[in-house]
């Protein structure tokens, strides 16, 4: 509450004015055709990014689902690295791999001797829609990863016993049955594109600009921030709006189901016919470490005092003469950023759980929709927002990493949220009496039954929201101070003293990080749940 | 006895408990001098700790600043970094006491032209002046512009980055050169410059970062940049080029904070800052120049140009009509 309230206070000051409602500034606002412009753009820049996430989201889910492979678990991990890189890392991924200068172009053109550049992607509104699916959508295939692994088989076996086609058991009963997963992870991505910065300034080459960049300007340029908070205001009702909408029209189709039996995966390329995967596969391993490894081949070939560097950024980032460059040693901001990860990320499942599991007893739309909130708002709103509520007690007395640990959990609690929900919903109350029936406690019900029913997605969901804080910005630089240095925080510092390679450095061990991070958090987790469904 | 310990104790917290807060941007803590003045000023006052805040760039900070006062509490005594174009809204807010020039003698060495604050409360610390650097391997000589107007021929179509005039101070600074370089055909000029431009980033580093890997010639940057790379990396590739012998100057102030209740440390921190001994190392931190005359710049910033005709506007002026000038900026740009 005590977070909600300044949040609350701060979006107010766009619709209140000497304590007195008004709307004028609201109205002059919307009146404006600049910022009607940019409502509609930003709308159809997400919209348009929320799909393509899915197009290319959807077969990854769907390919984790059916197949097991060598090396899964980290290919898994992988899938989440482009979410925690800070946006400046994934333009410059962007710019050296697409770039009418960049490998993939020059790789084109020694292939086929051309003499122009052939891939002209970026500096335009394909490049900001590229970047957002690159960002977005592996939370479509993680989220439809697992929803469908949690699905019975059994409904598929009965097609194939009653002789219905596959395509036809796809379409009328596996897809309606992934649905909720789907529009759950929609209404997240849609939020997210929909307040996206300087993606569509870099990347969009000029033209186009996001509402966001108008908060930005009112609330930074102007220090208007009535008119930054109503804009903001009215930015949140769009996204709140939508993610209601997505989340009643999940809510459609989310049927009980009965009994769970692990799904089965077949070793990939165990059939001659998995090899139609192979050109899928290839296109979508160069579209999503394309950028990745692009930013690691910076670390290592961008020259050090007009040498070939080596290994020489690492070493550089790992010499203490670096220090004053982000105000700690490396080593530092990496053991800050994972203590802050680790501690927030077992707060928000536990916080998303228990909303979750209220949200499940009141049944209301509207509330699940409100409660996205601190996913919702746009940046600089939260910037000032957290400015307000650590600024004053309780949360003044908190150590910064405290504050840090505690802002993570309540922006990244609807995440755990977004994904639970539709699992839960979905889980047969059936489980629930029979285990009541034996005379189980409640909440000893809830750890043996449901629990270990929704592994699949408290894992997924404890993994984004890792990978969430390892990579949040906003609330980090905020609430930074001394040593309290995340790595993020530490890649803009070194960017901005012109350390660029040693800020590729430093993003190519946030990479590690998260893929590291996340699989040992899968690991534990799957083998935790597996010993407490023997025990 | 034990009386004794507890009243040493509380001398020694009272004795060390004086503090002198400033706000600054991160990089002046990063790679500027923050630590250098840190470590004179404490030798100067050993009671007092000199503590630098600073989490995020000049303008988040001023906001910041601003936002802590209007809450009605902020523990900034000094704040440095104040962009020159920010000064009209520095004032209106009441951020700043106005300074005693007889408690600041190193003002004394300042040349006049650099005090942009008439009305006694901001002082200059640096200076510096944005314009463009090109890649001399990989822009044909006869295509360098020699004039503002020369950047709108058609072989430099996408060849060209610059930053945002709303989220960065360089791209700000080019916004406020054309407008006073051209006057009202500004917005022509812009009108015709935008099939040259490749892209406009949000801030400086993606911009420069993008130039070196190649993506374009030119970038909007400081005419410090040939001098940087070369005292760092022994090279001359990036030259730094003055249009029409213009760049637009920027100079960065500093001032005590309304609600200080340490005015005379304060004022004995603004006279370090001008000392010729902290004005050196403003060259190779800060990569501006010093605004004392009796500061000595070091081996190579003989490729750091200070340029015939330095550009400004009255930041009077700006303030009156920056958002007028940015709503026109971007309804060309985006539209709407």
């Amino acid at each position: 509450m005590a977070f909600f309230i300044p949040l609350v206070n701060v979006l107010l000051l766009g619709v209140r004015e000497d304590g007195r409602w008004t709307f004028t500034r609201l109205r002059t606002i919307v009146a404006t055709p600049y910022v009607r412009h940019l409502f509609s753009f930003t709308a159809l820049q997400a919209f348009l990014s929320t799909l393509l996430s899915f197009v290319l989201g959807f077969p990854l889910g769907w390919f984790l689902t059916r197949y097991s492979f060598p090396g899964k678990r980290v290919a898994q991990a992988l899938t989440l690295a482009p979410f925690v890189l800070p946006p400046i890392t994934v333009a410059l991924g962007f710019f050296l791999f697409f770039g009418h200068t960049g490998y993939l172009n020059s790789a084109l053109k020694s292939l086929f001797g051309l003499a122009e550049p052939p891939l002209r992607i970026l500096y335009s509104l394909w490049a900001i829609v590229l970047a957002h699916a690159f960002y977005n959508a592996p939370v479509f295939a993680r989220f439809i990863h697992a929803g469908w692994s949690s699905l019975d088989p059994a409904w598929e076996e009965a097609c194939a016993v009653l002789g219905v086609s596959r395509t036809r058991a796809f379409l009328t009963v596996t897809l309606p049955l992934l649905l909720p997963a789907i529009f759950s992870a929609a209404a997240l991505v849609f939020v997210l594109c929909f307040l996206s910065f300087a993606i569509p300034l870099s990347l969009g080459g000029a033209r186009y600009a996001t509402v966001e960049v108008a908060v930005y300007l009112y609330a930074r340029v102007y220090l208007d921030f009535q008119s930054a908070s109503a804009l903001g205001l009215l930015e949140m009702l769009i996204t709140l709006g939508l993610a209601y909408l997505y989340v009643r029209g999940g809510a459609l189709w989310a049927g009980p189901r009965e009994g769970l039996r692990p799904r089965p995966t077949v070793p990939f390329l165990s059939h001659p016919a998995h090899a139609l995967w192979l050109p899928w596969l290839f296109l979508s391993a160069v579209f999503f470490l394309g950028p990745l490894g692009a930013v690691v081949a910076d670390s290592l070939t961008r020259p050090l005092m007009g040498k070939p560097p080596g290994l020489g950024w690492y070493k550089t980032i790992f010499s203490p003469e670096q220090n004053p460059f982000i105000g700690t040693s490396p080593l530092g901001s990496v053991l800050v950023s994972l203590e802050v990860a680790g501690l927030s990320t077992l707060l928000a499942v536990a916080l998303g759980l228990g909303v979750s599991g209220a949200l499940k007893v009141l049944r209301s739309r509207a509330l699940e929709a409100v409660l996205m909130a601190p996913m919702a708002v746009s940046s600089v709103v939260l910037g000032l927002a957290l400015l307000l509520a650590f600024h004053e007690p309780p949360f003044s007395h908190l150590p910064g990493k405290f504050a840090l640990i505690l802002a993570h959990t309540l922006i990244f609690y609807p995440f755990v949220v977004r994904i639970v929900r539709p699992l839960w919903e979905g889980l047969a109350p059936s489980w629930v009496e029979a285990a009541r029936t034996l005379g189980a406690h409640r909440f000893r019900a809830f750890l043996t039954v449901e629990l270990p029913l929704l592994s699949q997605a408290v894992l997924v969901a404890g993994a984004f929201s890792l990978a969430l804080s390892l990579g949040e910005m906003t609330a980090s630089a905020m609430l930074s101070q001394g040593e309290l240095v995340t790595i993020p925080l530490a890649i803009y510092r070194f960017l901005s003293a012109r350390r660029f390679g040693a800020a590729s450095a430093m993003a190519t061990l946030l990479i590690l990080l998260t893929v590291a991070a996340v699989a040992v958090w899968e690991w534990l987790g799957e083998r935790s749940l597996r010993a407490y469904g023997q025990a | 006895m034990r009386k004794f310990f507890v009243l040493l104790a509380a001398v020694a917290v009272l004795g060390v408990a004086k503090e002198l807060v400033v706000y600054t941007y991160d990089s002046f803590v990063s790679w500027g001098p923050a630590q250098a003045i840190k470590e004179r000023f404490e030798a100067m006052f050993p009671d007092v700790r000199l503590t630098w805040v600073a989490v995020g760039d000049s303008s988040e900070m001023l906001a910041r600043l601003i936002a802590e006062l209007r809450l009605g509490a902020t523990q900034a005594d000094v704040f440095l970094g104040l962009a020159d174009v920010e000064l009209p809204r520095a004032l209106a807010n009441e951020v700043f006491l106005p300074y005693d020039p007889a408690k600041i003698p190193n003002l004394a060495d300042v040349p006049p032209e650099l005090l942009f604050d008439p009305t006694g409360h901001v002082l200059p610390y640096d200076h510096g002046y944005v314009t463009f650097v090109y890649d001399s391997e990989s822009l044909p000589l006869e295509l360098v512009p020699k004039s503002l107007d020369d950047l709108l021929r058609s072989e430099l179509r996408g060849k060209i980055i610059i930053t945002d005039p709303r989220t960065s101070s360089p791209g700000l600074s080019f916004l406020l050169w054309t407008i006073a370089h051209y006057g009202e055909g500004w917005l022509d000029y812009w009108r015709r410059l935008i099939p040259n431009l490749l892209t406009i980033t949000k801030g400086w580093s993606e911009a420069y970062d993008l130039f070196l890997a190649g993506e374009a010639p030119i970038v909007l940057s400081y005419s410090t940049d040939t001098a940087y790379s070369y005292i760092e990396h022994g090279s001359l590739r990036y030259r730094v080029i003055t249009p029409d012998g213009e760049a637009y100057r920027q100079v960065e102030g500093m001032g005590i904070v309304r609600t200080t209740k340490e005015p005379e440390l304060a004022h004995a921190f603004l006279n370090l800052v001008l000392s010729p001994e902290i004005q050196e190392l403003i060259p190779t931190t800060q990569w501006m120049f010093p605004v004392n005359a009796r500061a000595k710049l070091p081996a190579g910033y003989e490729y750091a140009v200070i340029p015939e005709k330095p550009v400004s506007l009255d930041p009077e002026l700006v303030g009156a009509k920056l958002e007028e000038w940015l709503d026109l900026w971007q309804k060309l740009l985006i539209g709407g």
